[in-house]
């Protein structure tokens, strides 16, 4: 215990790292200021070790040898490589040992000072004891989401708090420390306010988070670009075309598709776009605003152009006589990161997906676009849900370091927070974030009634440059079957596909089908 | 005879130094069509710098045709005529070469450079200055859309005005 101190406080002094450090050298141990640190974590392992399991290091009693006492440092590091001792296994009886022994009183001031020297010096760097705690609460966190499965409220209680004392010797604000800290969050919002359904925001939040995120990552760029590509081959050839938008926000991705329409050969469609949306609560018509705008862009470029908003709190509630519709249109149906929600089901609704996949299958779209997160979220398990949602938004995380500018890297940061606090909070109605991976989704609309349409290599070699326009290495663009993803370093996180309804052979009555022979 | 000589001589001097004037009246700004032809041949960064020389060239280099030349001449087949009132409308070439294709140019020229271009560069750069065009062309007109929002009646809500989505094209780039 006494090196404990005497290595605090001579760090403390701030001395030049080289020089060896004067206390240790009363005591005869040549130790460099520098390296005090590891010495302490091996001496700590040492202890650990010769607590636990003395019958094994009794030996060492007779046989070691110490030849040169002046460098501690190998000594205990050689001390260490005979007994083999692996990295501390985690495991919640070495959590209550530690604590019985009472090192954290000096290792706990020792552990804060030295993880603020790690975030002046060198942030990336995880040294030992780091690692260690990070590797301790992956393991925690899962025990924790055992136990809520399970029903053990209080053993779960017990580990949040076990948690948050862990995560006070990691770093918070990158890796794998600031993903748990999401993790533990929510985690402690369900046990600690059931009622809550996680994180809710206004539309008007929800629409400035959804910005930054299109701006500090490219998922939201490549849907839409992929998406407006697919859409405008469809288009080809068509004079009166229509978009039904699932997700309107701030339309974003339409400015791209009226310029290229009104570039395309031959001249521009006439193009009527549907956008579906969240009705405002604060007096704003904001579908209605974001219509002018497109319109006055479609305007500039002499699009001849028309809007149409439908305000629906839930995607079911839209009917197929609020989109009017025309006999003869072109019609595209686009759903970027929504068609999951209509996962929900309940015993007295029904099958919402069933139901508006069917009336999309009746309006027979040219193209129906689908940008799915890639991720199985919607498993019955909680346990599943919630590994499988650490691994995929660990990736994520670790994709948005790259962005550099702020706010945006923060304010999608907290956009993605509350996906995390779906998944994880919610359950039933309220859990909206039901994401599935492709192959699922595949089976789900060949089962609707519909057939894939391949994105053409335009598609792959329009999203590959838009790639090499982000800085950062990792991203990269696949092509799957026809569909496309995109993903960081290899795990895809998201992807888009394109579809078509089978045709019927017997359409329902009253409605006309594109060759307008009526049924 | 030798007088002669000496006329001939006189009138020689009197020609040299009447070339000599003339050629010291020549003055570029007053043969704009000639300017403009050099112009047309710079580089964006030289065109920038033209830019800087005196009010005649800074009021020349503002014209949008210099700008489309340095942007389009290079792309083959031609982009159809219809570009032009689209790109006007949209900001102008010279926001459209500041904003998006000089960037995307570096980043690509960067990003092949470290992959090897090699000999087949000329076939990849054709073959992806369709896709380079249209994407500029769509950054541009996302920019344009979010300028809308911020600038006009939409107000604060979209963001305020630094928050344009093209800004990850102004990073610098670690490729």
């Amino acid at each position: 215990m006494d090196l404990y101190r005497s290595g605090s406080s001579s760090s403390c002094a701030g001395k030049a790292p080289d020089q060896i450090d004067g206390l240790l050298a009363g005591a005869g141990y040549r130790v460099r200021s520098s390296e005090l640190r590891n010495v302490a974590q091996r001496l700590e392992r040492l202890e650990t070790v010769m607590v636990n399991a003395p019958s094994e290091i009794s030996h060492l009693a007779d046989e070691v040898v110490l030849h040169n006492p002046s460098d501690l440092a190998s000594w205990v590091d050689s001390l260490l490589s005979e007994l083999n001792q692996p990295v501390p296994v985690p495991d919640l009886s070495d959590l209550t040992y530690a604590e019985s022994l009472d090192p954290t009183v000096n290792t706990g001031a020792w552990m804060e000072h030295h993880t603020a020297e790690q975030h002046r010096e060198i942030p990336q760097v995880l040294t030992a004891v780091e690692e260690d705690s990070c590797i301790q609460l992956v393991h925690v966190l899962m025990t924790c989401a055992g136990s809520v499965q399970r029903g053990e409220f209080s053993l779960a209680r017990a580990l949040i708090d076990e948690m948050q004392g862990l995560l006070t010797r990691v770093n918070n604000r990158c890796g794998i420390g600031k993903v748990a800290g999401y993790f533990i969050d929510a985690l402690s919002r369900r046990l600690f306010s059931p009622q809550g359904s996680g994180l809710i925001g206004s539309a008007y939040e929800n629409e400035i988070l959804y910005h930054h995120f299109y701006e500090a990552s490219p998922y939201l760029k490549f849907a839409h670009f992929t998406a407006n590509q697919a859409i405008l081959e469809a288009f080809d050839g068509h004079d009166c075309v229509h978009v039904i938008d699932f997700n309107l926000m701030q339309g974003l991705q339409w400015p791209a598709l009226i310029q290229a329409l009104a570039l395309r050969s031959g001249g521009p469609p006439l193009l009527r776009l549907t956008g579906i949306g969240p009705p405002s609560s604060d007096g704003r018509d904001s579908l209605r605003e974001i219509g002018l705008r497109l319109a006055e862009l479609a305007h500039s470029v002499n699009v001849q152009f028309a809007f149409r908003g439908v305000a629906a709190s839930r995607l079911e509630d839209v009917k197929p006589w609020m989109l009017q519709v025309g006999p003869k249109e072109a019609v595209a149906i686009n759903f970027i990161m929504q068609l999951h929600r209509l996962l929900v089901s309940a015993p007295t609704r029904g099958s919402p997906i069933e139901a508006v996949l069917g009336w999309i299958r009746n309006l027979n779209p040219k193209v129906m676009i689908v940008v799915e997160q890639e991720a199985n979220h919607n498993q019955p398990e909680f346990l599943d849900r919630f590994t499988e949602a650490l691994h995929y938004y660990s990736t994520t995380f670790d994709s948005l370091e790259t962005c550099s500018t702020q706010p945006d890297k923060a304010l999608a940061e907290i956009y993605i927070q509350r996906e995390i606090c779906n998944i994880v909070c919610c359950e039933g109605l309220a859990r909206v974030e039901r994401h599935e991976p492709l192959a699922k989704w595949r089976s789900r609309l060949r089962g609707a009634g519909f057939k894939p349409l391949h994105l053409g290599s335009n598609a792959f070699k329009q999203a590959s440059m838009l790639l090499t326009l982000f800085s950062a290495e990792g991203y990269c663009v696949e092509e799957d079957g026809g569909c496309l993803t995109l993903g960081w370093h290899s795990r895809p996180l998201i992807a888009a596909s394109a579809w078509q309804a089978i045709p019927e052979p017997n359409p329902p009555l009253g409605l006309v089908d594109p060759y307008n022979n009526v049924v | 005879m030798v007088q002669l000589l000496e006329i001939g001589l006189a009138n020689v001097e009197l020609n040299l130094v009447s070339d000599k004037e003339k050629r010291l009246k020549f003055c570029i700004n007053d043969h704009m069509d000639i300017l403009i032809e050099i112009l047309q041949r710079l580089d964006g960064r030289s065109l920038g710098s033209a830019a800087c020389v005196c009010r005649l060239w800074q009021h020349i280099t503002q014209s949008d045709m210099l700008w489309e030349h340095l942007c389009f001449h290079h792309v083959s087949p031609r982009l159809p005529s219809g570009v032009r009132p689209v790109v006007a409308a949209l900001g102008g070439y010279r926001r459209l070469y500041m904003l998006c294709l000089r960037p995307v140019l570096s980043r690509l020229g960067l990003a092949r450079q470290l992959s090897g271009g090699g000999g087949h560069q000329e076939v990849v750069r054709r073959v992806w200055t369709r896709h380079l065009v249209e994407l500029s062309l769509s950054l541009f007109c996302v920019d344009y859309y979010e300028r809308l929002g911020s600038g006009g009646g939409g107000g604060g809500r979209v963001g305020d005005a630094s928050a344009s989505s093209l800004m990850f094209l102004c990073k610098p780039v670690n490729v």
